[in-house]
């Protein structure tokens, strides 16, 4: 006996191959435990470089490391521990095509300690197609729980629709905004019209569409605006060029005309507080919180705001500039200028509105969709990983269990709530025998790009589908290899013949993933949504909506999402490590 | 509020947990001094959260040596330094993990301190001792208004245990937004749609307290009279191991050791009697083939004994949130957690 295992576990821990996915705040707890557990052969994934905002909790990490490789840091620091086990470190994206089932299949283990929905999915099919046993985590502030999933024996990652990213319909965004939120929303969308990827349904101009005016007065507003105002009609990025970006003529038009132009479509004011335009050269700078609270933490005066809002709009103009014809930026939080844009413009629109401003602290997270994090919640989780871990390897996998850490003690005094693992959903769209879905959608609006990026990839997780249509003719719309069908991107599917009741056959070689898809073609969804994926997944969908609705106030902050950096129309993607836990109220 | 300013630097190194307990949490944690006892594997957990979290300072009080059984859970701790102080040989690794955290080791055995030595702290956690002697630390820390938690990890098992005495403490809850309730259904003009989409993220502070019972009395409680008895099902039964435990090493002076582990067994087993004797359990209650799992120290129960515990002494110092009043058991064989108040 060299520790508290019995002598056969011992054997088993000190003789496997694991694989540790991410090196951030679950993966230094869990690299940390497993050194010290016996653990001998172990490979470490993660991309992400070192930031100052990690060390707080990532411990393996010290100031000196910022800008450094996590993986490669944490192999180093964990070797410290137990200088007689071996690391392999990749710094690299575990959905990377070099990282396919024969890379998996090498690990008697793997456990993620992953971030975001997108590498979680992923590397559940990869695990399914290694069939290699995954114990899944995730923490969000106070709360966190680990899971095993096993192909046939447990439900996979996938086997219950995730609760969807909050999105905000297009007209609270740019007419009727009622809420800080709204306005930052608003102040990213136009983040990106301005300097970012053009999208046209980040417009940040009045909807004459709104579902609330009635045609005439949609009608008559557009009338206005057509005498003499043709600036309306090019975009916002090239009018904002051929300004030269200047500050003056940006912000009178963005919080004075469109404002005014708003203040017109009288039906939206009826019951609501009108918004009150501003005017750049006559701003107040008196700020409503006290002057010696630091800038991060103050609400900042109109004037302040404007002070701000010019000068990164001139910062701003030379990185665009920098990137050099057709370029764009990509909006980060952690970039100074890029995050005080939002922050001034948000919260001038909100003044305009009558919202409460927040400081741009608070903004930092709403537009970050920053998830609090802190030390002891991921030390919990990565201790807890480990214990499944060892069940696995002691061959008693009845004994698995899903954990979930409570902010407080439950009835039953549970802080750590476990419970069996469920077996597989019999249609999971991922690990059923033969995966299906129905996508409704309007043949005729979408395009095959639109079907690859936002349906394929983004909703359904795969990473590079081949795509043919169930016609007996074997048409290849989607070729996961270069050059081979990028001419079809920007044609709609009713060009191809797809039409309601059309079958798509899907392929993702790299995670061994087939799904057969049926087109429902609708003209319209509700909600402006594009897409629909349903069948028993929206049955459940349902339910969970249902439920979560009832168990609101319960389940703190803990608001599943992805993390993908692009937000969807009118949407802010709420991204969370915990990934299941409201899903828990369909039981 | 105690103390100036977070600072630039501060607000960036703590940005993620401010996020999560607020500048008062955190300018309350900065003031906090905090006296760790025992630098074994838990030790080394709770030194890693409070450092981490942004304390002042903290004192490592351990007079052991670094044995070979530390290899197995003390992170803090470098191969090299075996035969060495405990507290010595753990401090340069506790300070890298935080520069700011102002951190000292300190070698003198914990029976020789005079009682004033003890008072310069706002918390006080006892690791590695046995139950007299944290009687004597809670009683101590009572009657000088010092928190006071205490915990152990025996393999597969461990607890926490705190006594805060009268604890003030914020919590946050969802606010009743009844005022823009009604005002909805009055009609403010939003479709139903929008109503629906309403953000419910508001919240208000409101402050509470809570009364902590000391060690003794939870040695005290008398599990044979009739009250106690139907109370012993719902009671955890690592509560009754953790005290076979500390029995042992109440009468050996030591714990139990996988050097000695068939002599150890057979104490450990005495012990179990005694208990199950005195308190009138039943086999199921307190399962025979615990000894099997209660050697050394397992790392991954460290880390959630230690992380549970760490993040007390964070409420308890930051005056935030409603802490586990007063016991948090954790059985690695049953995978359970529970919170237990015992004592009265």
């Amino acid at each position: 006996m060299k520790n508290s295992l019995s002598p056969n576990l011992y054997n088993n821990v000190s003789n496997c191959k694991v694989l540790v996915v991410g090196a951030g705040g679950i993966g230094c707890e869990l690299l940390k435990n497993l050194v010290l557990t016996g653990f001998s052969d172990i490979q470490v994934i993660d991309l992400d470089t070192i930031d100052v905002s990690n060390l707080n909790r990532q411990f393996l990490f010290r100031k000196e490391h910022v800008g450094k490789s996590k993986s490669q840091v944490a192999k180093e620091s964990a070797l410290k521990f137990n200088p007689n086990v071996n690391i392999v470190a990749y710094h690299d994206s575990v959905m990377n095509p070099d990282y396919g089932a024969d890379f998996f299949k090498q690990f008697k283990l793997v456990m993620n300690a992953l971030d975001n929905r997108a590498a979680r999915n992923h590397v559940n099919r990869m695990c399914l197609a290694a069939d290699v046993p995954l114990v899944e985590s995730g923490t969000a502030g106070y709360l966190g729980q680990v899971t095993v999933i096993k192909k046939g024996l447990t439900e996979c990652y996938e086997c219950r629709p995730k609760a969807a990213q909050k999105t905000f319909p297009g007209c609270t965004i740019r007419n009727t905004p009622s809420e800080p939120i709204h306005c930052v929303v608003w102040a990213k969308h136009l983040f990106n019209q301005l300097f970012g990827e053009e999208d046209p349904d980040q417009d940040v101009s009045p909807d004459t569409e709104d579902p609330e005016l009635t045609a005439a007065a949609g009608e008559s507003a557009l009338e206005k605006e057509t005498e003499g105002k043709e600036i309306e009609r090019k975009s916002t990025r090239v009018w904002a060029m051929d300004t030269g970006y200047d500050a003056e003529k940006i912000f009178s038009k963005l919080f004075r005309d469109d404002i005014k132009y708003l203040l017109t479509m009288e039906t939206l004011w009826k019951k609501r507080r009108p918004p009150e335009p501003l005017d750049y050269n006559n701003l107040s700078d008196e700020s409503p919180s006290s002057t010696n609270d630091m800038r991060d933490q103050r609400i900042w005066s109109m004037k302040e705001c404007a002070d701000v809002f010019s000068k990164c709009l001139a910062k701003l103009k030379t990185d665009l500039a920098a990137q050099g014809d057709g370029g764009m930026l990509v909006w980060d939080k952690d970039d100074d200028k890029a995050l005080d844009f939002v922050v001034s413009a948000a919260n001038v629109r909100a003044n305009i509105f009558g919202i409460s401003q927040k400081s741009r602290f608070d903004i930092k997270s709403m537009a970050g969709n920053i998830i609090p994090a802190i030390a002891t919640t991921n030390a919990i989780i990565a201790g807890l990983i480990v214990m499944e871990a060892l069940k696995i390897l002691d061959n008693k996998f009845d004994k698995c269990t899903a954990v979930y850490l409570n902010r407080k003690p439950n009835f039953r005094k549970k802080l750590l709530d476990a419970g069996r693992l469920d077996p597989p959903n019999p249609k999971c769209y991922v690990c059923s025998a033969k995966p299906e879905v129905t996508v409704v959608l309007n043949t005729q609006k979408i395009t095959i790009k639109f079907l690859e990026d936002k349906i394929l990839k983004s909703e359904l997780g795969m990473v590079a589908p081949d795509v043919e249509i169930d016609n007996g003719l074997g048409t290849i719309i989607i070729s996961s290899e270069e050059g081979e069908t990028e001419q079809n991107n920007d044609k709609f599917l009713s060009k191809f013949n797809i039409i309601n009741g059309s079958r798509l056959k899907c392929d993702d070689f790299l995670q061994n993933y087939n799904l057969n898809i049926t087109i429902a073609h609708v003209e319209k969804l509700e909600d402006e949504k594009e897409f629909m994926v349903v069948g028993d997944m929206a049955e459940l969908q349902a339910k969970l909506d249902e439920n979560s609705k009832k168990k609101e106030g319960e389940s703190s902050g803990a608001t599943p999402g992805n993390t993908s950096s692009k937000g969807r129309i009118g949407s802010v993607n709420y991204h969370s490590n915990l990934y299941t836990k409201q899903i828990l109220v369909i039981f | 509020m105690s103390g100036e300013n977070i600072t630039e630097d501060e607000a960036a190194l703590y940005d993620r947990q401010i996020r999560l307990w607020g500048l008062d949490a955190q300018k309350r944690l900065r003031a906090s001094k905090v006296l760790l006892i025992g630098l074994k594997g838990l030790g080394a957990e709770v030194a890693k959260n409070i450092v981490l979290s942004g304390i002042k300072s903290l004192t490592l009080l351990d007079h052991t040596v670094v044995d070979e059984e530390d290899k197995n859970s003390q992170f803090l701790i470098p191969h090299s330094e075996l035969g060495k102080n405990r507290a010595v040989s753990s401090l340069e690794r506790t300070q890298c993990l935080n520069p700011m955290v102002n951190v000292t080791a300190d070698t003198e055995d914990i029976n020789s301190k005079s009682d004033d030595y003890f008072k310069q702290y706002d918390v006080i956690c006892a690791t590695c001792c046995q139950p007299s002697l944290l009687t004597k630390l809670d009683n101590l820390c009572a009657e000088n208004n010092i928190k006071f938690f205490a915990g152990d990890i025996f393999g597969y098992y461990g607890f926490m245990f705190s006594d805060l005495g009268k604890h003030e403490y914020a919590e946050e809850i969802p606010k009743l937004n009844q005022k823009s309730d009604k005002q909805d259904e009055e009609g403010s003009g939003e479709p139903s749609v929008k109503k629906a989409k309403k953000d419910e993220t508001e919240t208000v502070v409101i402050k509470k307290e809570e009364i902590f019972s000391t060690f003794q009395s939870a040695l005290d409680v008398d599990w044979t009279v009739t009250t106690n008895q139907s109370k012993i099902n719902r009671t955890p039964n690592t509560h009754y191991i953790t005290l076979a435990i500390l029995n042992f090493m109440e009468e050996h002076k030591r714990r139990p050791l996988l050097t000695s582990v068939e002599n150890d067994v057979k104490a450990l087993c005495e012990c179990r009697t005694k208990i199950m004797e005195k308190n009138k359990l039943t086999d199921k209650k307190f399962p025979v083939d615990f000894t099997e799992y209660c050697f050394s120290e397992l790392s991954p129960v460290c880390a959630i004994v230690g992380g549970v515990l760490g993040q007390e002494i964070i409420k308890a110092v930051s005056q935030r949130d409603p802490p586990h009043n007063n016991f948090f058991f954790y059985n690695g064989v049953e995978g359970t957690g529970m919170v237990d108040k015992i004592g009265n």
